[in-house]
């Protein structure tokens, strides 16, 4: 990698406006590609938010575009069935609990693995890496049957940490996947100067690792907290009274009947709290982490 | 707690018991004046099928049992259509729920034979109080009883639109010849007879075992649920070939051959009862109410309505029912669980939610006039009064035959939907499947 | 990037311990949550159905896994999937991370692409599903082709109606009534499995027309009413059809006149000639409005799920990628651009190279994604397609879950899959190994 330029200091021109009339212009292509791509990526989406303030029975008679022509027939009582019923609060409590839990946990569990993996020598180290990477390919189903005779003999069954645990098992391949291939891309010089300051490990870890790889651990944190926020069927196997968002709405649904005025507002509502997320880290995916950073 | 004690509070219990079930007989709802039992404590895990709605009605149960019995907690899991994978995780992982509803004979069969079930034959007493000779056999397994059939659904019954009805001039039809004139006319009136639910196979084998059942009459169809006679048997290409008759009548089928293959249950439902409609008449169950309330406009009486399955042949199996519904079966034996068991076999249990609808029970001491509704009164009060009476034969059969997505009954009557002149073929196709599900024991 | 070479530095044992320290507690994790189950999985591959354990089949499991067409049909779907997914999604996350680098508005766009990693499989595959319907009234992308379509061949004004009389017989798409016709005679077409809501709402009630010399007198009519009537016969309570053009065809066949009926059905051929004349009504008239593609039928389901999958993980590319872009040091860019190369070989040349380990994370996961695909399908495809449709995920699932609970040939199933994956996983390292 090449070293860092001197840091010599040139004064931006000033922006005039017919400068950044052109740029606009120059740029315009891409505003309307993303602008139509967007429109398409929505759509779906929107069709769903929409079917979810119509009653049932307008969803099966007509498509979702009939908003359009009949706007009268929207209504938030969708919603308020959904809202009144007091188990909704405690699913989101008990979603919240499993997947800030184990966010929190691999980020820190995979962060660790991650680094010895790009950065520590010892032998056999490569073939552990891609023995992780394999582990990807383990499907949950097959882990049920075996991991529930192993909780039911350790008291596991039907615990928060239990679920959490088990979600953090099947996201650490992925996540030490994730990062160490992001930690082997930072600077060398950085950490060799550092070891050769006479650092520790930890040190290196917790003071350049953990801040230059913030992107990486933002990502990680934004899919696993979705992951298992979505998740049903861990839940629904190691749980009796813990009932995640997922399984609750799974309850809701009628056995013999269309259930789409719970799904619809149930989702929407569920899609809340994984895109706050969201937007509360995806601005650590910031330019210019890393320039001029050799200390 | 003294052995006399124990004596005057089974007394007590069972006169309590008599004196409701005698009420039961003769008035609308008794109320459980029962004498509360505090001795017997516990909790019960139970993982059930029943969501929504129906979970909610099922804790009224769960409360006309607390107020006999106060001090056994019941915990029920709404699992929906995961009971399979849920339960046979929990039982191969040797921590099963104390109880489970299960919809499947067969599987209660399997489970039974490999032991995993306890015998209920304690509330054999009560059973014999409240259900006749055929419903308890339908929980029984090789002679044991294993299982309540708690909630029972009438296949027999078909549904049909009012308004094309009458636009049509035609009448519900009552014999198979009468439906198929009707279903003449109806094409001519413009709207398709026939709304088929092609997407969901177990529609298209109620179909084909009401229309066996109606032909060759109860024994012969445990014959052939039982694999006694082989699925190449002569009866079932005649059964298929009537079933062709609806099936193959292509231009009378809502979205036609295609649609109908497209179409999974409830959308069937939704299609026949929209405005305008798709088809005319729905070939299900007495839970299609549910499904034509909750997703249309139409009302009972003026927008749909619900007859009994037409006749196929005179004579005594004009009437017989077949029921799809709920076993209730228990994994471990303990004073709560069997207090329980006993009291879901009594009337009180039975009308706890028969009254606020969507229920049916084979128990005889259900009177018709706790049904909320005419239509419910009309589909539910022939399962209290049947002698006769069938489980649905797919959900009899190994689960690998009789009720797996794309595979054995529900898919090979796919194809019979896809080429309803091709009879032999199906048959053929169906006995293979058939012999290597009972070949391998599952 | 490689990462450096182990090496044999003084203190070098304390680096292990630190690595080991490090590791541990994902080493753990993964020992008896993935690699227990695996080992596990693998045992009871050659055990019977049922139970803990079940009894010891030896490879029976295996070999009905080859005999039987479960398998067939979803190894070929999972081909189509790698083959088609992994490269997809990369490349609309690649193009979306980069195209987003240069805007500010960035945030929104991001935000509606990543919506779709936020709603949970199963309602994504039932707002697919709806999305998909075959009845244009109901599915969007088919009401979508319905208004294009429409432009070109508009719908007739009776698409399901069908004669009521064997003499009135199709032809040419239209009918045509085979009794022949010379001036003063009467023509009476009647049609059923026409709807009440179909009949215009001008029609009024049919009227027998009356012979004229000279002309040729006719009616078009909905031949229907409650109960049935008697077909072919103009009874009360049956109502005219108006607005259906009727061609009169000389005797060779030619159209020499057409005339629109009026509201009580009845239409008129004015001054014709002597001669033998058939009438009947154009094919216009029965032109079928457009009935949807199937896309949850046989041939399409495998490209509708590919589709609502892409929809789904781009997001996914999109923001590890742009995670990637936002690390890369702005200075090699920089040096890249003064040293007079355009933005392409820029992107090249140089960023394509440095994003490569993040580019091998979201390929990869994607491939291994692909192969245990399962909830999208399981929730998209309906019932009758479901095997068309089957991934090995799936099938696995169905054998082990499935109502049959043969979890001896669930778990050859899983075996199977991991088999299949190794060497995709090590042909994919390698090639990204290089790269770099």
């Amino acid at each position: 990698m090449a070293a860092a330029a001197p840091a010599i200091e040139i004064p931006a021109p000033r922006d005039s406006t017919a400068a950044r009339v052109l740029r606009f212009i120059a740029r315009a292509p891409i505003h309307l590609v993303l602008v139509a791509l967007g429109a398409l990526w929505l759509i779906p989406t929107f069709g769903l938010f929409i079917t979810s303030i119509l009653p049932a029975s307008a969803s099966a008679s007509s498509g979702w575009w009939q908003i359009f022509s009949h706007p009268s027939r929207a209504t938030w009582s969708n919603y308020d069935t959904l809202f009144h019923n007091s188990g909704l609060i405690t699913a989101l409590k008990t979603t919240a609990y499993i997947a800030v839990g184990n966010t929190l946990i691999i980020v820190v569990i995979g962060a660790l693995a991650g680094y010895a993996l790009a950065w520590l020598d010892f032998p056999g180290r490569d073939w552990i890496f891609v023995g992780v990477v394999a582990l990807l390919v383990v499907p949950l189903q097959m882990a049920l049957i075996p991991m529930f005779k192993l909780y039911d003999t350790f008291g596991l069954f039907d615990s928060i940490i239990g679920i959490i645990l088990f979600h953090v098992a099947f996201g650490l391949p992925f996540a030490i996947f994730l990062l160490r291939n992001f930690f082997v891309g930072l600077p060398k010089d950085i950490l060799e100067s550092a070891r050769i300051d006479g650092a520790s490990e930890i040190v290196i870890f917790l003071r350049l690792i953990l801040p230059l790889g913030l992107p990486a651990i933002a990502s990680l944190a934004i899919f696993q907290f979705l992951w298992t926020w979505n998740d049903l069927i861990v839940a629904l196997t190691f749980g009796q009274n813990t009932q995640p968002i997922t399984v609750w709405i799974f309850g809701q649904l009628r056995e013999f009947g269309t259930s789409i005025d719970v799904i619809a507002p149930a989702s929407f509502i569920s899609l809340v709290v994984p895109l706050a997320v969201f937007f509360a880290f995806q601005r650590y995916f910031v330019q210019g982490l890393l320039a001029g950073s050799v200390k | 707690m003294t052995r006399t004690r124990i004596a005057i509070v089974a007394a007590v219990a069972v006169a309590t018991a008599l004196l409701v079930a005698g009420l039961a007989g003769a008035r609308t709802s008794a109320p459980t004046r029962a004498h509360q039992n505090l001795a017997v404590s516990g909790s019960i895990s139970f993982d059930g099928i029943w969501t929504a709605a129906e979970a909610t009605a099922f804790g009224k149960v769960i409360a006309a049992f607390n107020k006999v019995y106060p001090n056994v907690k019941v915990k029920y899991k709404p699992v929906g259509n995961n009971v399979p994978t849920v339960l046979a995780t929990a039982i191969a992982g040797g921590h099963p729920p104390d109880m489970a509803d299960i919809a499947q004979p067969g599987l209660i069969k399997q489970l039974a034979q490999q032991g995993h079930l306890k015998p209920i034959t304690y509330a054999n007493a009560t059973l014999a109080k409240n259900f006749a000779p055929a419903w308890q056999k339908l929980g029984q397994v090789n002679g044991k009883q294993y299982a309540i059939v708690f909630k029972a659904a009438n296949k027999s019954t078909y549904w049909y639109n009012v308004p094309a009805f009458k636009a049509a001039g035609v009448k519900a039809p009552k014999t198979w010849a009468q439906l198929q004139s009707a279903a003449k006319v109806l094409k001519s009136s413009g709207t398709p007879a026939y709304s088929l639910c092609g997407a969901s196979g177990w529609t298209l084998t109620d179909l084909f075992e009401n229309i066996y059942l109606r032909t060759f009459g109860p024994a012969k169809y445990d014959q052939l649920s039982e694999h006694k006679i082989k699925w190449t048997d002569p009866s079932v290409a005649t059964a298929l070939k009537t079933m062709g008759q609806i099936v193959g009548d292509t231009g009378n089928l809502a979205g036609g051959t295609s649609g109908s293959l497209q179409t999974d249950f409830p959308t069937c439902v939704t299609n026949a009862f929209s405005t305008p409609p798709k088809g005319a008449i729905v070939f299900e169950a007495d839970f299609v109410g549910g499904a034509i309330t909750s997703a249309t406009k139409s009302k009972p009486g003026t927008g749909f309505n619900a007859a009994v399955f037409p006749a196929i042949k005179p004579g005594p199996n004009a009437g017989a029912v077949e029921i799809g519904g709920d076993l209730l079966v228990t994994f471990r034996d303990t004073p709560a669980i069997e207090a329980f068991v006993k009291f879901l076999a009594t009337a009180p249990a039975a009308e706890a939610w028969a009254k606020i609808g969507g229920f049916g029970t084979g128990n005889k001491n259900v009177p018709a006039s706790i049904y909320p509704d005419p239509i419910t009164k009309a589909t539910e009060a022939p399962l209290g009064t049947a002698k006769s009476v069938v489980f649905d034969m797919s959900d009899e059969q190994p689960a690998s035959f009789g009720s797996t997505t794309g595979q054995g009954e529900w898919g090979i009557f796919q194809k019979f939907l896809q080429t309803p002149k091709d009879v032999s073929g199906i048959q053929k196709q169906l006995e293979a499947s058939a012999a290597a599900a009972y070949k391998k024991g599952k | 990037m490689a990462a450096p070479p182990p090496s044999a530095e003084p203190g070098g044992w304390r680096r292990y311990l630190t690595g080991a320290f490090f590791l541990a507690p994902a080493m753990f994790l993964l020992v008896v949550w993935l690699v227990y189950p695996t080992i596990y999985t693998v045992v009871r591959s050659f055990f019977g159905q049922q139970g803990y354990l079940g009894t010891w089949v030896g490879i029976d499991n295996y070999r009905h896994l080859f005999t039987t067409s479960t398998l067939t049909t979803a190894i070929k779907n999972n081909a189509i999937w790698v083959a088609v997914v992994p490269a997809l999604v990369t490349a609309f996350g690649l193009l979306f991370a980069v195209l987003t680098e240069r805007v500010r508005w960035a945030v929104a766009f991001k935000t509606v692409v990543f919506l779709p990693m936020a709603i949970s499989a199963f309602a994504t595959g039932v707002t697919w599903r709806i999305m998909y319907q075959q009845d244009p009234n109901l599915g969007a992308v088919n009401a979508l082709a319905k208004t294009v379509k429409g432009v070109f061949s508009p719908a007739g004004v009776l698409p399901s109606a069908l004669p009521s009389t064997s003499n009135v017989v199709p032809a040419n798409g239209g009918l045509i009534l085979r009794t022949p016709l010379h001036p003063g005679g009467v023509v009476v077409i009647g049609l059923t499995a026409i709807a009440p809501d179909q009949v215009p709402k001008s029609a009024v009630q049919a009227v027998e027309p009356a012979a004229k010399a000279g002309d040729i007198e006719g009616i078009v009519w909905r031949d229907f009413k409650p109960g049935g009537g008697k077909p072919g016969v103009v009874e009360k309570g049956e109502l005219g059809l108006p607005g259906v053009t009727v061609q009169l065809h000389d005797s060779a066949g030619k159209v020499v006149q057409s005339a629109k009926t009026k509201p009580d059905g009845t239409f008129d051929f004015a001054k014709v000639p002597a001669g033998t004349y058939k009438a009947g009504v154009g094919a216009q008239t029965f032109a079928k409005p457009f009935g949807g593609y199937s896309w949850l039928g046989p041939s399409l389901i495998t490209p509708a799920l590919l589709i609502a999958y892409i929809w789904i993980w781009a997001g996914f590319a999109m923001v590890v990628i742009g995670a990637g872009l936002a690390s890369m040091p702005r200075d090699v860019l920089e040096a890249a651009r003064t040293d007079g190369a355009t933005e392409l070989q820029v992107f090249r040349r140089v960023t394509v190279p440095l994003l490569a380990p993040v580019l091998s994370v979201v390929f990869i996961t994607m491939i291994i994604n692909v192969l245990k695909v399962f909830d999208i399908v399981l929730a998209l495809a309906p019932e009758s397609t479901q095997s068309n449709a089957n991934v090995i995920a799936l099938a696995m699932w169905r054998t082990a879950f499935g109502g049959q609970n043969d979890f001896g040939t669930g778990s050859a199933i899983a075996v199977f899959l991991f088999l299949l994956v190794i060497p995709v996983l090590a042909l994919n390292i390698r090639r990204f190994r290089r790269e770099v």
